[in-house]
């Protein structure tokens, strides 16, 4: 049962769909990426008079998460050129915090606002097959789905996939954060940085459809890791352990060497610990050549999706090294020593780019790597 | 040992249990202390002490809060899968209320709001390098388990499930289980 780590070459990324606070759709969301124009505005969406902080990348409205699922991956499964009777074969893994009705649900009314009772209502209205998977891993929810649904088309488990991932600020996510003092009180995520102050909280869905490849495909996800600090509750190791052992393994199963990576996408949350402990992790995990591969962390764009921020970060990075050119790493002020990285600080073209990694951490110490490669 | 797992897993997937726990065990089990740095919810408390339960049967793991508990890793890659439908209701619950009511948030419960975070206490505690993955529901969270055996990023898994009672006079249950690769078995 226990085998070789399994990946080179065999899982297509055949389709992809996303919205975040520019709006609905890739090409907005990667030209403020590429530019290095952050999305941060006054949250209107509910009240936020008695917090430290009132900002987040959010788009007009209030968005219901639902929704914003069902019209990602229509969009994905339609850039796939999945039929409706491909579809419904298709399991749906769903990187979420939860049904967003659930706190206010009373009593045996809850039942019905579990995370697999909502990720099965997404599935069914999408047209999808009724295998689900709820994925809760806070910030390393989205990779996570993604890197269990490549290694099961990797090993002939499945045929296509549909990975989704959600979302949408909200007063109690928000109310959490700030009280927790992590929001940025300057209104600026600064990444690598110094004088950062801390994370900001963003909108974001998306979804990717991962198989065989097509002639829709855009990509391929050739690499994944996962692995844990054993460290603390919410700090990450400082010396970046666990990090540094998922990007390994994401280098193993793609068979590539650390000076064939182009770029990349950091989870570089803007917090005091969290950016030094990830410098370590990729001084560690890449070498030397952690000083000279382009870094950038597009949460400065925008901003911390929580569950869903690395399938933004996945799909980002992808079409970035499609379009030729290297997300900016925004709201930069000056070097911090102990995140001595090559950053990306004005827009870069990469005409000859091939491989992006996408890093993400989580409370609880959870680490994951996604290496993508062009098509 | 016998294998535990009878869902959707294809045969040759379906890990073996190494050793169980649960809580409560009996009616006149009683609620586990609370962790430290952690309030208002017993989820957290749960998820330690089914843990604890079930690792203290496997003399290769040990005990980092046992006086004379040596460093270093457990011996075997083992991950900490978190399989709970509702999270740590009440601590979303309380959070909601104090939102809707416009009292103050208690800064401590912004760690807990994930399930991940009990596991990062349980993974220092016990030493386990693994992956840390939460999901919704167990067939989900022993497809998960499998998968990262099978994947190769972890050699066993801690599965903790947990589920916090909906209703007035019913009571939390949680159980953890090791799991192995099937030809652990023997």
């Amino acid at each position: 049962m226990t085998g070789a780590r399994r990946g080179t070459g065999r899982v297509a990324i055949n389709g992809a769909a996303v919205a975040s606070a520019f709006g609905r759709g890739v090409e907005p969301l990667l030209a403020a990426a590429l530019d290095g124009t952050p999305g941060f505005r006054p949250v209107e969406r509910f009240d936020v008079s008695d917090r430290r902080v009132g900002v987040a990348a959010v788009a007009p409205g209030a968005p219901v998460l639902a929704d914003g699922l069902a019209r990602v991956i229509e969009e994905a499964c339609d850039s796939a050129g999945l039929s409706a009777a491909r579809r419904a074969h298709c399991p749906l893994f769903l990187a979420m915090h939860g049904d967003p009705d659930l706190a206010r649900a009373v009593g045996a009314e809850r039942t019905e606002h579990g995370a697999d009772a909502f990720a099965a209502a997404v599935a069914r209205r999408a047209g999808l097959s009724g295998v689900v998977r709820a994925y809760t891993s806070a910030c390393v929810a989205s990779a996570t789905a993604v890197a269990d649904a490549a290694a099961m088309i990797a090993r002939d488990r499945a045929d296509c996939i549909v990975v989704a991932a959600g979302y949408f600020v909200d007063a109690d996510q928000f109310a959490l954060f700030d009280a927790g003092r992590a929001l940025a009180p300057d209104g600026r995520v600064r990444p690598f940085s110094a004088g950062r102050s801390g994370l900001l909280l963003g909108d974001g869905a998306g979804a990717v459809v991962l198989g065989s490849a097509s002639s829709r495909t855009l990509g391929r996800l050739v690499g994944w890791g996962r692995a844990g600090d054993a460290y603390h509750v919410c700090r990450p190791r400082p010396d970046g352990d666990g990090l540094a052992r998922a990007i390994v393994a994401a280098l193993l199963r793609a068979d590539l060497r650390p000076e064939q990576i182009d770029y990349v996408n950091a989870h570089g949350s803007g917090t005091p610990h969290s950016d030094p402990a990830e410098t370590a992790a990729l001084y560690q995990a890449l070498g030397e050549y952690a000083a000279a591969v382009p870094v950038s962390s597009t949460k400065s764009v925008h901003g911390q999706a929580l569950e869903a921020g690395g399938m933004l970060e996945l799909i980002v990075s992808l079409f970035a090294l499609r379009a030729g050119a290297l997300p900016v790493n925004a709201g930069y002020l000056g070097p911090d020593e102990n995140c001595e990285l090559d950053l990306v600080l004005e827009p870069r073209e990469a005409d000859d780019a091939e491989y992006a990694l996408s890093v993400n951490s989580a409370f609880g110490g959870a680490n994951t790597a996604l290496l993508v490669g062009a098509p | 040992m016998s294998v535990l797992y009878q869902g959707t897993l294809s045969p040759e997937l379906a890990p073996c249990t190494l050793a169980t726990g649960a809580w409560p065990e009996s009616e006149a089990d009683v609620p586990p202390p609370p962790l430290p740095g952690f309030v208002v919810s017993a989820f957290s408390a749960l998820a330690a002490e089914v843990a604890r339960r079930c690792l203290s049967q496997c003399p290769e793991y040990s005990d980092g809060l046992e006086a004379g508990s040596e460093g270093g890793r457990a011996p075997a890659v083992t991950a900490v899968v978190m399989v709970s439908s509702l999270g740590d209701i009440a601590s979303a619950a309380h959070v909601a209320q104090a939102v809707d009511s416009r009292d103050r948030v208690l800064p401590l419960l912004f760690f807990q709001s994930v399930p991940n975070s009990v596991a990062g206490y349980i993974a220092a505690r016990w030493r386990l390098t693994g992956p840390v993955v939460s999901v919704g529901g167990l067939d989900a969270g022993f497809g998960a388990a499998a998968q990262l055996i099978e994947d190769a990023d972890a050699e066993r898994v801690l599965l903790i499930r947990i589920e916090q009672a909906e209703v007035t006079g019913a009571r939390d249950r949680a159980e953890a289980l090791l799991l192995a690769a099937p030809e652990e078995e023997s």
